[in-house]
């Protein structure tokens, strides 16, 4: 009769020799420049998006004073960014909700439905610093809005948490089309 | 005026309760405590004179090691330069090598060297060095394709990167490395499953128990000491285990790798999958089965090789 094994001490035998047939780990440089921010390779490309956001929420400001709107509605700027283009549009929040340290996000854009995208990746502007915070990926739902799910960093969290749907975000949207999202 | 010895009782507390923050998963809180320390501990060596008096290089080395807690290398790699020049003991010379010789800081020294703007690349390096054959080993299992394997890893590290200031110090960095890998590759097949119809269809008719399959499974064929084999024998029995492994379900090979390699019980599994505990013990057993499956076809065709 021939010897048995179980199927566990099988599957640790092959991961013990996966793991002595790895290849050379990543270098720490390569991994960083993998993840290395668009805002960083292009900061100029960077520098006048924010600008031109913060031109946006000033001419939304004058809009909502202008108009009769509720102050309640606080439409986000957004600059949407293809190779060729820029777009401005706005963002209007709504879902916001932070748990778990995590950002639960969900946004409508203004733009025409025929403009958007499955996916985005969504840069987050300071809103009082015009820096960069962070990027995440929005995917488009069946119904056309957006939603962000992101960790988020421990200062954010604690300076975030309050915020409500109805508030004013601290932040503007830089969004770039996610490879062959479209 | 604060007395070194007021100043270190100082340090102590704040240490402690940065280490007990640490602990907790506050890290802001954690770094705070940790960074008044250095700030204390270093305000304690510069009333401590002459520069190599014992008890100043002992407060030395504490501020080093609190420097290290918060991730600022520049910092601690000056105060180590700074003792190049005292006359240490053996002991404390080798004590001060190590915090030179970052392949053998700690995790937590080196992931809170990676958490700040800039990260500090050589951590990063031994970090990814440390872990890698673990992460590539696990991705191996789960695409059974080596290069597949790399870019999942390589991928999983980058997630983690991106979030770097989400880092816990403290954390079972390895266990999240791999919990990151394996849900990138959940997500990918779930998208693909819901696509086959087919597969689907597989693994709904899986929930049915399997009445005939008890206890334990085994497999035939297999020798008890694998890394006894010849070196030929070997390959081509991970050969085996890979195309055993291609046989499943995604899914039903995540079920066997997150329970005989990660070690989750049913109901944890089953959590996941929003499926009874039952359930998910019917796919371990209907995934060992169609494992050994594979092994009897195999074994049934070299016997009729051998006849024939």
């Amino acid at each position: 009769m021939k010897p048995q094994l179980p199927v566990e001490q099988l599957l640790r035998w092959r991961l013990a020799r996966a793991e002595a047939e790895a290849p050379p780990a990543p270098r720490g440089a390569q991994l960083l420049e993998l993840v290395r921010p668009w805002w960083e390779t292009w900061p100029e490309r960077f520098q006048r998006l924010a600008g031109r956001l913060s031109q946006l929420d000033v001419a939304y400001g004058h809009a909502m004073a202008d108009s009769r709107r509720t102050p309640i509605e606080h439409p986000v700027p957004v600059m949407i960014v293809r190779d060729s283009s820029e777009a401005e549009s706005s963002a209007r929040v709504l879902y916001f909700n932070i748990r778990d340290k995590q950002l639960r996000l969900r946004f409508q854009l203004s733009t025409s439905p025929d403009m958007s995208e499955l996916a985005y990746e969504a840069t987050f502007v300071s809103r009082s610093t015009s820096k960069p915070l962070f990027s995440s990926s929005a995917q488009r739902s069946a119904n056309g809005d957006y939603s962000i799910t992101e960790g988020l960093s421990a200062e954010l969290v604690e300076k975030w948490s309050s915020l409500k749907v109805t508030d004013e975000m601290p932040f503007r949207l830089i969004l770039r089309p996610l490879d062959g999202s479209s | 005026m604060d007395e070194p010895e007021s100043l270190r009782s100082k340090v102590a507390e704040l240490m402690t309760a940065g280490a007990a923050a640490r602990q907790r998963g506050e890290e802001i809180v954690a770094e705070q405590h940790f960074g008044e320390a250095f700030e204390l501990a270093m305000k304690a060596a510069n009333v401590l004179q002459p520069a190599s008096n014992p008890a100043r290089v002992d407060i030395l080395h504490i501020a080093t090691r609190l420097a290290l807690e918060c991730g600022d290398v520049a910092k601690a790699e000056r105060i180590v330069d700074e003792t190049d020049s005292m006359e240490l003991s053996t002991a404390a010379r080798e004590e001060w090598r190590r915090f030179r010789n970052k392949t053998e800081w700690p995790d937590a020294w080196l992931i809170a060297a990676v958490r700040r703007d800039p990260p500090n690349e050589r951590a990063l390096d031994i970090l990814a060095e440390r872990h890698w054959k673990a992460l590539f080993g696990r991705c191996q299992l789960l695409t059974l394709n080596p290069h597949k394997a790399n870019d999942l890893g390589q991928e999983a590290w980058c997630r983690v990167l991106r979030a770097r200031r989400t880092l816990k110090p403290g954390g079972n960095l390895p266990a999240y490395l791999a919990t990151v890998a394996t849900n990138l590759w959940r997500d990918r097949n779930r998208s693909a499953r819901r696509a086959g119809p087919l597969a689907e269809e597989r693994l709904l008719a899986l929930d049915a128990p399997l009445p005939d399959e008890q206890g334990q499974t085994v497999l035939g064929e297999v020798l008890p000491d694998l890394n006894a084999l010849e070196s030929h024998e070997q390959a081509m029995l991970a050969i085996d285990i890979d195309k055993a492994m291609e046989r499943l379900s995604p899914r039903l090979r995540d079920v066997l790798v997150a329970r005989y390699l990660i070690g989750e019980s049913c109901a944890e599994i089953g959590e996941r999958y929003g499926r009874t505990e039952q359930t998910i013990s019917s796919w371990v057993r209907a995934g060992t089965r169609e494992m050994r499956l594979y092994f009897e076809e195999r074994d049934r065709a070299e016997e009729g090789n051998l006849t024939r």
